[in-house]
């Protein structure tokens, strides 16, 4: 082995490295630092500052408006993972058989929604849900109009009773396509031989798919539940320009980084916002940890 | 090979320096440079004068005109023009609340709107970015000048920081069109009670689907704007002006149950028709609400956005919650208010006077918004007496300048828009209990929703709001900084 030669090669790594270095140590490490710092201070904006120590973990753990937001936001999640995740691999299978025509254009046609920005798609389902005009109340009158026994409130409150429906169900045309593109990228892998294989042993569509499909799309299908799970864990744009700041009547659209927004952004309590920070990663990093485990207890 | 790979290496004895980049590599490093060193030699375009931050636009259009007189009148070159800039509200609020958290610049005079300007006084008195104006308004008289409420929502520990704009009274404003052919005399009403029983039979099934779909009053649980006004009319709201709370208090368990009443079972007049939404406005235009609360500012932006409704529409005040009691109340509200780091205070102060409570900004914000000056010298003059196409010939400047001294105290409490929060949250509660045939009655028997009467739901609105008033307390306490202030105080 050869010894680096010539005067400037002691410092030349250091100097590769440098750009990173800096950049991840200003604007990563040092905020990351200094806001374990901040949640223990109560602020009013960054100069009026008094230490405080843990009392704002404490209080945010108390909190009915943060504990009603992490509700909330738990709900988001939970209508991604059991709502839209399924449909989006029932989406991928559908589209994955040879025997549908235009393949190609319907897998485009269910992604296209994610190419639209939120802002806009936040303002389209504001018209859909309206109380008095909405396209869907009357979509839905008119249906039921066709059901004997059937009748729905032509004025349903959806922005002012059921936000979180509606929340899940905007993001639901938002993601379910851009979910299918990776559930079919994983169909992709599934094993046509052992496919066959378990066909000719007698196994029916539902035993191909329970035993054969889902263990081989699994490490795919928790990375996008994982996904699912973070992304909905940082809802903001979608609640805040539908329902507003504040989560509308009774915080039901109130989100833990909406809160953390308003507290930190609106209320300048930057150290309580901190504490709400850290709080949401420890929830996303347990959350990571136990799919960590559950995916080592499944391959033992 | 080995050798000659590593000549050209940054150690090598041959290294040539412009091996070590691809021409790509060379390329994005050129233009970087390039536009490194453009943007810091290029010449800031340095916006010279008095800079001017408002958050409306009509605010904007008539200062606009303003300056241009100013400036025309200043003769003083450059350094004094007036330039007025429109932000977005909320934009506006974080900008400032940004700048003097970290001392970037600001513009010399700052338009704040109402529900904003809690975020400003948060902390300690000495850390509030706008100039304390307390002095030179008492030193000036401005304070007997102007409508004494309209300094309650600048004022915070006893300090004014700005100067109002405003005095937002409210008057009840209903289709004449209706009322008059249905034969009803307003003459009769004088209170709330009064409007629901004389009003009553304009209540109506439009459409023939068997269900009522023209109501009396534009209010819902979800619209906290409406239903504050109609809290502060009754002597409640958020907090007195010893910063006590009153979310509990008598005033506002009243107007809540029976505002839920409204909304629900046989007492319901109200209907969903909220202001800035385009099908509220169809509502209106439906003619599915006989009645909305009205300050002078909506009735200028009515004029705008819903001029069909021009010469259909009249005034009168509020009923009251009680006879004899108050007819008006108040919504909204603007300041101006001068930055700590402006550099030439004299100059700042003598424009805020000229935007806000001079002759001639008083008519031109009248013609313009209907916007009534809190300037109380001024209610004489002749534009407010005349007739007003819109309101069917009366004279609105006129309506809303007899209640202006009546309009009631409003906080400026660091917590009023929290504690406005907690009573929506009660009134949403005790709505969905209601409409949900949960509240339970004096018989401990729940009461179906199509039998919900104000008295049956007092009790539960007074439990709801004691609940919003202790999480409120609880939360006050948590902030070091007010509590240091008054223990200095107690002092």
């Amino acid at each position: 082995m050869s010894k680096p030669t010539g005067r400037y090669s002691w410092w030349a790594p250091y100097l590769f490295i440098s750009p990173f270095v800096i950049l991840f140590a200003v604007f990563t490490v040092y905020p990351l630092i200094y806001s374990v710092v901040m949640a223990m201070q109560q602020n009013n904006g960054p100069r009026a500052t008094a230490f405080v120590g843990l009392s704002n973990f404490k209080w945010v753990l108390t909190d009915p408006d943060f504990i009603k937001a992490l509700k909330n936001t738990f709900v988001f999640a939970a209508g991604s993972i059991f709502v839209q995740l399924p449909a989006s691999l029932g989406l991928a299978l559908l589209l994955n058989r040879p025997d549908v025509r235009a393949r190609g254009f319907w897998r485009l046609i269910f992604f296209a929604p994610v190419l639209v920005g939120l802002a806009f798609v936040a303002i389209m389902f504001g018209l859909i849900f309206n109380k008095t005009n909405g396209l869907l109340n009357k979509m839905l009158v008119l249906l039921t109009d066709w059901i004997p026994g059937w009748t729905w409130n032509p004025e349903f409150p959806w922005l002012q009773e059921f936000i979180m429906p509606a929340l899940i169900i905007a993001a639901f045309w938002m993601y379910v396509g851009f979910n299918m593109v990776y559930f079919l990228a994983a169909l992709q892998n599934v094993s046509k031989d052992l496919l066959e294989a378990a066909e000719i042993d007698g196994a029916n569509a539902w035993h191909r798919f329970l035993n054969v499909t889902i263990p081989a799309i699994r490490p795919i299908a928790t990375f996008v539940v994982l996904l699912s799970f973070i992304g909905s864990m940082q809802l903001f744009e979608l609640p805040f320009l539908l329902v507003g700041n504040g989560g509308g009547p009774n915080q039901q659209g109130l989100t833990v980084v909406m809160y953390l927004y308003d507290k930190g952004f609106n209320i300048g309590d930057l150290g309580y916002a901190s504490a709400i920070g850290w709080i949401l990663a420890m929830i996303l990093f347990a959350f990571a940890m136990l799919q960590k485990y559950l995916g080592r207890v499944e391959d033992r | 090979m080995a050798d000659s790979e590593s000549k050209a290496t940054l150690g090598g004895k041959g290294w040539r320096p412009l091996d070590t980049l691809s021409i790509g590599g060379w390329i994005i490093l050129f233009i970087a440079v390039a536009s490194t060193i453009a943007v810091t030699v290029w010449p800031e375009k340095e916006i010279e004068g008095v800079q001017v931050w408002v958050f409306a636009r009509n605010h904007a259009e008539l200062y606009d005109v303003l300056a241009q007189e100013y400036n025309a009148d200043a003769d003083a070159g450059d350094t004094s023009r007036l330039n007025i800039t429109t932000i977005d509200n909320d934009a506006l609020t974080r900008r400032v609340l940004s700048g003097f958290w970290s001392n970037t610049p600001l513009a010399d005079l700052i338009e704040i709107e109402r529900d904003k300007m809690t975020q400003f006084v948060t902390g300690p008195l000495e850390h509030v970015g706008f100039t304390d104006l307390t002095d030179r308004i008492m030193a000036e008289g401005l304070d007997k000048k102007i409508n004494y409420p309209s300094f309650g929502p600048w004022t915070s520990r006893g300090r004014i920081f700005g100067l109002p704009h405003d005095v937002h009274p409210v008057l009840l404003c209903y289709r004449a069109d209706l009322v008059e052919q249905a034969g009803i005399d307003v003459s009769e009403i004088e209170t709330w009670d009064d409007f629901a029983r004389v009003m009553k039979p304009l209540i109506s099934d439009l459409d023939g689907d068997g269900r009522p779909d023209r109501y009396l009053l534009n209010l819902w649980y979800s619209q906290m704007g409406e239903l504050e006004v109609l809290l502060l009319q009754a002597g409640g709201g958020t907090f007195d002006e010893n910063d006590n709370s009153l979310v509990a208090s008598d005033a506002n368990v009243m107007v809540v149950a029976q505002s839920v009443a409204w909304m629900v079972g046989p007492e319901r007049i109200a209907i969903d028709a909220p202001e800035f939404d385009a099908s509220g406005n169809q509502l209106k235009l439906d003619g599915r609400v006989v009645a909305v609360v009205m300050p002078d500012w909506l009735a200028g932006v009515w004029k705008s956005d819903l001029s069909q409704l021009g010469g259909k529409l009249k005034l009168m005040p509020l009923p009251a919650w009680e006879p004899g009691g108050r007819r008006t109340s108040v919504r909204g509200g603007t300041m101006i208010g001068i930055p700590k780091a402006t550099e030439d205070f004299e100059t700042a102060w003598q424009i805020a006077k000229y935007l806000y409570i001079s002759p001639e900004l008083s008519e031109r914000l009248f013609e313009a918004s209907n916007i009534i000056s809190p300037v109380t010298e001024f209610w004489d003059e002749d534009y407010y007496k005349q007739p007003d196409p819109f309101f069917s010939g009366q004279a609105s400047g006129t309506a809303f300048i007899e209640q202006a001294p009546n309009v009631p105290f409003r906080s400026s409490n660091p917590f009023h828009v929290m504690a406005r929060n907690r009573i929506a949250d009660a009134v949403t509660d005790l709505y969905a209990e209601a409409s949900g045939g949960n509240v339970v009655g004096p018989d401990g028997k729940k009461i179906p929703a199509d039998e919900v009467t104000s008295d049956l739901l007092e009790d539960r609105a007074r439990e709801l709001l004691q609940a919003a008033e202790a999480r409120l307390l609880k939360e006050m306490s948590r902030n070091v900084f007010l509590k240091r202030d008054r223990e200095a105080e107690d002092e």
